[in-house]
This record gives C-alpha cells, sequence and structure tokens, in this order.
C-alpha cells in the first residue's frame, strides 16, 4: 500500500515522497491544522508550565482564604476547595494526560506489533494462541482490566499507564496482524526469503512499513480514548493518586461541588473533550491523507 | 419510421463534473433503435457507452455526472423531462438493463426469487407471493431450477448469476432492454450459452435490444444493427453489414485489424496506435486525428458530422477523408 | 444452527475458566488479608486464625481455586466481606438496573445513530453530512462521564426537570441513559455513514434503481440491509463501551446497577464482590458477543451458510 502512493498518482502532480504528499494533503483539511495547532499548545502548555507555576505553591498549595471562587480576574477558572488556582490546575494536569495517553499508547504499540507480527506471520498454534488470548481480552471491558490491574499494582501514574496499555496493545496486535497475513504471501516478501533474508529483518523492511498508514492513525486515535480512559478511572479513584491535577481526578472533586462551584465541574472536563477533538481531528484527516482511495 | 421507434435518442450530452476537471463522457451522439431490432454499441472502455446506457434509464449518478443536453424519447415519451415517480414505472417496466458484472450486480442478502419478483411486484401491483410464483417461472425461462428460488446469489456460480440478472430484467416483458457487455465477466463457454439464451428470449418476446459490448464476434452473433462510438460519439453506424463488410471509419478499421482471422492465421495483428484521449482534454477536431493513420491537417481542425454513405440510407459515417472522393480504407482496397 | 450455538456455548467454557483464573489470581494477590478484615480491629489473633480456617484461606491457591468453581457452578460465589450477603445474589439483584440501563443506551443510540448516519451518508458531502459528523466528532471526543455532569448542571439544577440520580420513575432513567448512549450513538453514526456510503456504491444499487424501485426503497431495502452487518459488529464491539460507560453512569447518577457495586465493592476493598462481579461481567460480556454473532447470521445468508457449514 504504502509504496504504490508514492508512484500511483504521479500523472499530473509533481514527484512527491510520501511524507510530502501525505503532508500536502493534512494541510488542506481545515480540521486536521486546528488540531495540530491546539495540540502544539497544549504540548508547550504542558513542557513550560513547571517555569510558569510553582508546582508546591500554585499547584498543590493550600490557600483556604480564597477556596471556591468564581472564574475572575485573578483567577481565570477560579479555585478549587482548597483555594488552588483551577488555571494553575488544569494546565500542569495536560502534563498528566499528555505523558499517561502518549506513554500507554506507546507501550501498547510495542507490545501490540510484537504480538501481531508474531501471530500474523507464524499463524498456526501460536497464532490461535496469541489471538484467543486477545479475543478474550478484547471482551472484558477495558475498565474492569484497569481496576483489576491498578489493583493490583497499587494506584500509580506508571501502573495507570501499564493498565491502560493493555487495551491498546490488543487493538495494535490486530491492526498488525491483519496487515502481516496480506502481506506474508505477496511475491515480493516471498522473493526478499528466497534471497536469504531472516524473518526479523523482512518484518521490519517490508511489513511493517505496510502497515504504518493504519498504525499512525490508530496511535492518533487511540491517545484520545486513552486520555478519556484515563481521566474515568481517576474520576473514579483509581487512577493518579490525589492531590495530582489530573483532569478526571479535578472533574472527581468538582462533582461535590456541582451546585455551588459548578464552572469545577465543566472547566477540567471543556480541557478533556478539546484534547481528545483536536487527536480525533487529527487522526480523521491523517487517515484521509494516508488513504490511497481518496486520493485524485 | 418514427412510431416504429422505441428508442430514440438526440444529440445527447453527459458530463461528469468533478472539482477538477470536466469530463465529457457523451458528446451529441445520437441513436435509435426500432422495434425488435438489436443495436451494437461498440467501442473501447471508457468510450461512453456505459454512460449511454445508464442515461436511457435517466441513472447517471448526480453529482458528477450531468446531462447537458439531448432528449431521449422513449416510445415517444422523453425520459429526461419525466418526474421521478413517472421513471420508476418506466424502469425496469418498458426499459430494463442487465449489467456487466454479475458477481456484484445481485443483491448478496436478497434471494434471487425475491429479487426477481421484486420487479414484478413493482409493475404489476400484485402481492409478493403472486411475484415470487412468477419469479420462479422466470428462473424456469432462463434455465435454472425454480426450487432454487429459495437461494441466495452467493449458491449460484457466475453465469447462473447472469441468468438470473437477465430474469430480472425480463421479468416485466419490457419493450427496450439495455445489456451493457452482459458477457464480459464470463468464461468464454458460458458467454456462448448466455448469448444464445439472450438471442432466443429476445425473439421470444419480441424486444429491442441494446447491446453494449467491446466485443465484435458478440455483436456479429447478435446485432442487425452497429453503432461505433468513440470518445463520447458515434464515428459510424449501419447494418452489421454496412459496418462489418463496407466499413467507412478509421477507427473501425483500426478495430477489425486488431481482431485475429481465422481465415488468414499468417496475417499481423496490427493495434491501433496511442490511447484513448482523456476524455477531459478532448483534442479540438475528430478525436481519432491523433492515433489515424489517414489522418490530415484539416481532421483537427473541426469535428466532423455523422454524414449517410453515398449510396446507402442506413449506413453513416463521421469522417472528414470522405470529403474526398477518392479515399477509400486500405481494408477496403485490398479487399477488393 | 442449533449445533452452531451449542458449540459456542461449550466453547465459553474454557474462555470463563481462564478469565476467571486470572481475576480469581489477581484478586487474591490484591485484597489484603480478608480475615483481618473480617475480625475487626480489635480482634484476638485466634479468632483471625480461626476465620481463615473457616473461609479456606489456608488452603493452597489451586485448591481454593478450584473450591471457588465448584462454587460458582451452583450460583455460590462467596458472601460480601461488608454486607455478609451473598455476592452471587446481590450480582443478580443489581444486573436487571445496568441491563436496563444499557439497553435503553443502546436501544437511544441506534434510533437516533442509523437514521442519521444514512441521512449524512446520503448527502456526502453537504453541509447537512458536516453537520452529522461534528456531532459524532464531539460524542467521541466526550468524556461520557463529564457529559453526566454537564446534564446534571442543565436539566436539574438550572432547569429543575428530571432528578439527579437514584433510582425513580421513567424520568430517573433518561439523563443516565442519554450519558451512556451519546458516544455510542456517535460512533455507530459513524460506522453507519462509511458503511452506506460503502453500499451506496455498489452495482446492486444500481440494479434495484433500474428496476424501478423507489429511492427510499432503494436505500432502506436494499441499502441499509447490506450496510447493516458492519453497524452490528460496531455496535457488539461498543458494548464493553457501554459496561464501561455505565459504570460511570451508575456512579455519576447513583444509579443501583452493578457498575456501582464493583465501584463501591472496590473502594471498601470487598474483595470477593470484587472478584464475583468481575467475572460474572465477562461472562456477560461473553453472552453478548455471542447473541451479537447470532443477530449477524440472522441479517447475512452468506455468514448464515458458514456457521452451518462449521456447526
Amino acid at each position: 500500500m504504502a509504496q504504490t502512493n508514492s508512484t500511483g498518482n504521479t500523472k499530473h502532480v509533481k514527484k512527491r515522497t510520501m511524507l510530502q504528499e501525505t503532508w500536502r494533503h493534512l494541510i488542506r483539511n481545515r480540521g486536521a491544522v486546528l488540531g495540530m495547532l491546539f495540540l502544539l499548545f497544549l504540548v508547550g502548555a504542558a513542557l513550560f508550565s513547571p517555569l510558569i507555576f510553582d508546582y508546591e505553591k500554585d499547584v498543590i498549595g493550600q490557600n483556604m482564604q480564597d477556596r471556591l471562587m468564581a472564574p475572575c480576574a485573578a483567577h481565570w477558572f477560579g479555585t478549587d476547595e482548597f483555594g488552588r488556582d483551577l488555571f494553575a490546575r488544569v494546565i500542569y494536569g495536560a502534563r498528566y494526560s499528555l505523558i499517561i495517553g502518549v506513554g500507554s499508547v506507546f507501550l501498547g504499540l510495542i507490545v501490540g506489533t510484537i504480538l501481531g507480527s508474531q501471530a500474523g506471520f507464524r499463524g498456526g498454534v501460536v497464532d490461535s494462541i496469541i489471538m484467543r488470548g486477545i479475543d478474550i481480552f478484547y471482551s472484558i471491558p477495558n475498565i474492569m482490566t484497569a481496576v483489576v490491574i491498578v489493583s493490583l499494582l497499587g494506584t500509580s501514574t506508571v501502573n495507570l499507564m501499564i493498565a491502560l496499555a493493555f487495551s491498546c496493545a490488543s487493538s495494535f496486535a490486530r491492526i498488525v496482524r491483519a496487515s502481516v497475513m496480506t502481506i506474508r504471501d505477496q511475491e515480493y516478501v516471498e522473493s526478499s526469503y528466497a534471497m536469504g533474508l531472516p524473518t526479523w529483518k523482512i518484518i521490519v523492511k517490508h511489513i511493517l512499513p505496510n502497515c504504518l498508514s493504519p498504525i499512525i492513525v490508530q496511535i492518533t486515535l487511540l491517545i484520545g480514548t486513552t486520555i478519556i480512559s484515563a481521566s474515568s478511572l481517576s474520576f473514579l479513584g483509581i487512577g493518579v493518586p490525589a492531590p495530582a491535577p489530573e483532569w478526571g481526578a479535578l472533574l472527581s472533586a468538582g462533582r461535590g461541588h456541582i451546585r455551588d462551584a459548578s464552572y469545577m465541574c465543566i472547566i477540567p472536563g471543556l480541557a478533556i473533550m478539546m484534547t481528545v477533538l483536536a487527536l480525533n481531528l487529527l487522526g480523521d484527516g491523517l487517515r484521509d491523507a494516508l488513504d490511497p482511495k481518496l486520493k485524485k | 419510421m418514427a412510431e416504429d421507434l422505441v428508442l430514440d435518442i438526440k444529440d445527447l450530452v453527459v458530463h461528469y463534473e468533478t472539482e477538477d476537471a470536466d469530463v465529457c463522457a457523451v458528446n451529441g451522439i445520437d441513436i435509435q433503435i426500432s422495434k425488435k431490432r438489436t443495436l451494437g454499441l461498440v467501442g473501447e472502455t471508457g468510450a461512453g457507452k456505459t454512460t449511454t446506457a445508464l442515461s436511457i434509464l435517466n441513472l447517471i449518478p448526480n453529482p458528477p455526472g450531468v446531462i447537458k443536453n439531448g432528449s431521449i424519447h422513449l416510445d415517444g415519451k422523453d425520459i429526461l423531462k419525466m418526474s421521478q415517480e413517472d421513471l420508476q414505472k418506466v424502469r425496469g417496466n418498458d426499459v430494463a438493463m442487465i449489467f456487466q458484472d454479475p458477481m456484484t450486480a445481485l443483491n448478496p442478502v436478497m434471494t434471487v426469487g425475491e429479487q426477481i419478483g421484486e420487479s414484478i411486484m413493482l409493475h404489476q401491483n400484485i402481492s409478493k407471493q403472486e411475484a415470487f410464483e412468477k419469479a420462479k417461472e422466470m428462473l424456469k425461462m432462463v434455465g435454472i431450477a425454480e426450487s432454487r428460488a429459495y437461494d441466495y446469489p452467493h449458491q449460484f456460480s457466475g453465469g447462473m448469476k447472469q441468468r438470473v440478472v437477465i430474469a430480472i430484467a425480463l421479468a416485466c416483458s419490457p419493450q427496450l432492454l439495455i445489456a451493457d457487455e452482459p458477457t464480459t465477466a464470463l468464461d468464454v463457454t458460458i458467454q456462448a450459452q448466455v448469448l444464445e439464451l439472450m438471442k432466443q428470449l429476445i425473439q421470444e418476446k419480441e424486444m429491442a435490444m441494446l447491446l453494449i459490448t467491446h466485443d465484435l464476434g458478440v455483436v456479429a452473433e447478435v446485432c442487425e444493427d452497429v453503432a461505433v462510438m468513440y470518445a463520447g460519439r458515434i464515428v459510424e453506424k449501419g447494418t452489421a453489414d454496412d459496418v462489418f463488410n463496407h466499413m467507412r471509419h478509421p477507427y473501425t478499421e483500426g478495430l477489425f485489424d486488431s481482431l485475429p482471422n481465422l481465415k488468414q492465421r499468417g496475417e499481423q495483428l496490427v493495434p491501433i496506435r496511442g490511447l484513448m484521449p482523456d476524455p477531459s482534454d478532448l483534442p479540438p477536431g475528430c478525436s481519432f486525428a491523433p492515433r489515424c493513420p489517414y489522418a490530415t491537417e484539416a481532421c483537427t481542425k473541426s469535428i466532423p458530422p455523422l454524414k449517410s454513405v453515398e449510396g446507402s440510407k442506413t449506413h453513416f459515417v463521421a469522417c472528414t477523408a470522405y470529403e474526398n472522393p477518392d479515399f477509400s480504407l486500405r481494408r477496403n482496397e485490398n479487399g477488393k | 444452527m442449533i449445533k452452531y450455538i451449542v458449540k459456542r456455548l461449550v466453547m465459553l467454557v474454557p474462555v470463563i475458566l481462564v478469565t476467571s483464573f486470572l481475576i480469581f489470581w489477581a484478586m487474591s494477590l490484591t485484597g489484603g488479608d480478608p480475615a483481618l478484615m473480617l475480625a475487626g480491629d480489635n480482634a484476638q489473633p485466634e479468632q483471625v486464625e480461626q476465620i481463615r480456617e473457616e473461609l479456606g484461606l489456608n488452603d493452597p491457591f489451586i485448591v481454593r481455586y478450584a473450591n471457588y468453581m465448584k462454587g460458582m457452578v451452583t450460583g455460590d460465589m462467596g458472601k460480601s466481606y461488608v454486607t455478609k450477603r451473598d455476592v452471587f445474589k446481590t450480582f443478580m439483584e443489581r444486573l436487571p438496573n445496568t441491563l436496563l440501563l444499557g439497553g435503553t443506551a443502546v436501544v437511544i443510540a441506534v434510533l437516533v445513530s442509523v437514521p442519521l448516519g444514512v441521512y449524512t451518508a446520503i448527502h456526502q458531502n453537504t453541509w447537512k453530512d458536516t453537520a452529522g459528523m461534528i456531532f459524532a466528532l464531539f460524542g467521541t471526543s466526550m468524556p461520557n462521564f463529564w457529559l453526566g455532569l454537564m446534564l446534571i448542571i442543565i436539566f436539574s439544577l438550572k432547569l429543575k426537570l428530571l432528578p439527579t440520580g437514584g433510582k425513580g420513575g421513567i424520568d430517573s432513567l433518561i439523563l443516565p441513559a442519554v450519558t451512556v448512549g451519546f458516544g455510542l450513538a456517535a460512533l455507530i453514526t459513524r460506522t453507519t455513514r462509511s458503511s452506506m456510503l460503502d453500499v451506496l456504491r455498489q452495482d446492486y444499487m444500481t440494479t434495484a434503481r433500474a428496476k424501478g424501485c423507489s429511492e427510499k426503497r432503494v436505500i432502506f431495502t436494499h441499502g441499509l440491509k447490506n450496510a447493516l452487518i458492519p453497524i452490528i459488529t460496531a455496535i457488539g464491539l461498543q458494548m464493553s463501551l457501554v459496561i464501561t460507560g455505565s459504570v460511570l453512569a451508575e456512579t455519576v447518577f447513583s444509579w443501583p446497577g452493578i457498575g456501582r457495586l464493583v465501584y463501591d465493592s472496590i473502594s471498601k476493598r470487598d474483595t470477593p464482590m470484587v472478584t464475583g462481579s468481575i467475572i460474572m461481567c465477562s461472562i456477560l460480556m461473553c453472552i453478548i458477543n455471542l447473541v451479537v454473532d447470532l443477530i449477524y447470521a440472522f441479517f447475512d445468508p452468506r455468514i448464515r451458510a458458514q456457521y452451518s457449514k462449521k456447526g
């Protein structure tokens, strides 16, 4: 698939690499550009938040005389029940959401790719065992899995990441396996065999590049879902431990003040939604840009 | 003469308008078919044959397809001016269509009996059960056991599926049958069977047929009249005898040159050089001129109109070369 | 066909064994010492030891697992540490509430999303399509527990139309069901749209039009029936989302379902309750998956044929 992209559509257009071609399609997609800009802003905020705010003082330091202040000039997003500035907490929270989202997806990607390529390449018993395992795993709601894993390992950011990585892994394993199965029997792969290339080299050189586009799209979309899952678990109290300003934990705290300080419920949720929305916009844009069928 | 016409297409122009380009698929064609006659519409892939066929049912996908100009009279009524309701009454009842690929033309989640019966049910105002019974009769007519009406398309072979498609098309005994490459997707042995079946049924039901194909052999087998289409225009038309034995257009000659001749096995096949022009960027003059071995300066200036061939009422050709009375094709000279 | 169902049911057994083993193992590692919890803070060591003996906690792990499975066959999954009530019974009491919530959510989602998906597909690349897709995009981007909170703020606190939580009349079901159903609706809308777009391009749609079918008949009789398979797959795959959504919605709306049960048991470290509920949930998921597969067969003759052959 990837190979035909660059050569298939060169009739009218100047020859471009696949990367340039994809980029050109992507930046013509308004939604994707919007998503990218928001994500850039968010990454920037996450990176520089320690320079802007003092974690000990601004983010987790309590300040009881300022508690539950509605959004105003001094506190853009208001303050929580301990008088902590919500703006500082939300901006700082981006670090958690992004690190957990990206971390568990990449952890899942590594595990999933290994499992999926083994299943697809070896077939037979190995395939059956791996895929049945994944099927079983898939049939349990991932929040249950996460509950079991977190209660097994204890609540911490890393453990939450591991718990969420599990469901990402099964999703990647399926994609990789499906691609491997279709490519495995292609003649150019057979000819590489005939030339004596070792299996792992064939996987890395021929097979992985071919499932790159669905994987890239899946990474973007899964980061979004994982951020939601992470905040859900924190909301239930089994995610990132307090007093870290994870967005789901902020919502959980806000829930107690839904009557007197509804902004505490509204704002962190908006942050989650906009982040995931940006990721979904980018993911959809990438899907269109990488799909050779849609290119004219 | 005019009352005899089942189908009368005049100056039909169909474009596909996409963001990037305006694709001129059909550029002003005239086609007439009289009752009980069979016309073969011949041309390469991309010549606009299927577009023409779909226009007759007013089924051009819009967007991007737009019928720019022309009229299509079916038994005296203009299809292009009909309301949706009237069109639905005409489709399947007065005109029916057989599609190129029987593998994809049948709905995979309905039994074939239901699919044949649907057309009868829609047009004859009868219940589903009665329609199903009639569908069984249709199946028998195309040579499939009645009991198979309860089966689904995936349980049939390609040839059988095409028989089912034919049964659907003929279910309401239309006056005009449009067959769009009905045998292309089939095995050669099955092709002959299906063709034979169609020929027989058309005679039985006294239908007119528009047979679209790129296969001159099929035309010779079935058709009384022939129209040769190139880049959205009719370049030559006449009776089968006119076109096969007294061809006038260089493109027609090219088509025959690229066919193997059983009588002269030693002869080399001559392909037509070049490719069909991009229909979104047609040359200004005769669209065949860039590939034509006889082309002159004049050919690129204006589009030649379809003119009747001297001494014939049925034979027409669109070629500038015949303005020179001495011109004749190589093939015809050799033949003489 | 019946053979196939039986075969699938038999195949469930090893799946249930493996999952329950994993869950049982994980939970037995985490639960802390249940005997200590049961005995209370100022219990004598002998009392603790006695409870331990009674519960069979001194047996090796495998024996405990075997005993647990033996009990499970007869519907005995132990007693809650906290309420002392039978786990299986408690679960079964709560289950109808979750099924009601999840079921209503799925029904609402399907009723909204399938027509919307078909509509957007027919009007592809128009503003109607864009509007529908923006709705779907927001639906998939919103954490549903947050949507629940927003609904409470708007409909319960500001407009005072619906209750903030608990299980009462039909009005108490609306907000939780919308909360669970919204994200689902968004996903099904997207699937329906792309599946329908695919079907609209198929030749048999032209065949149907050429037969003289009205556009409505073409879309709904010929189109939707074919587009349904991927839609059912999507709904089936999202069942775990429904369960997840229910856990969260039940927490937000204090809805007495199994999600709430699991949440409460976790926070109270009620190991038998958690173990039992999660095992039962996974069995429930397996059954739902089987039902989804059977629904496929109902809609697609090709799959039906495959099942009969295999069976």
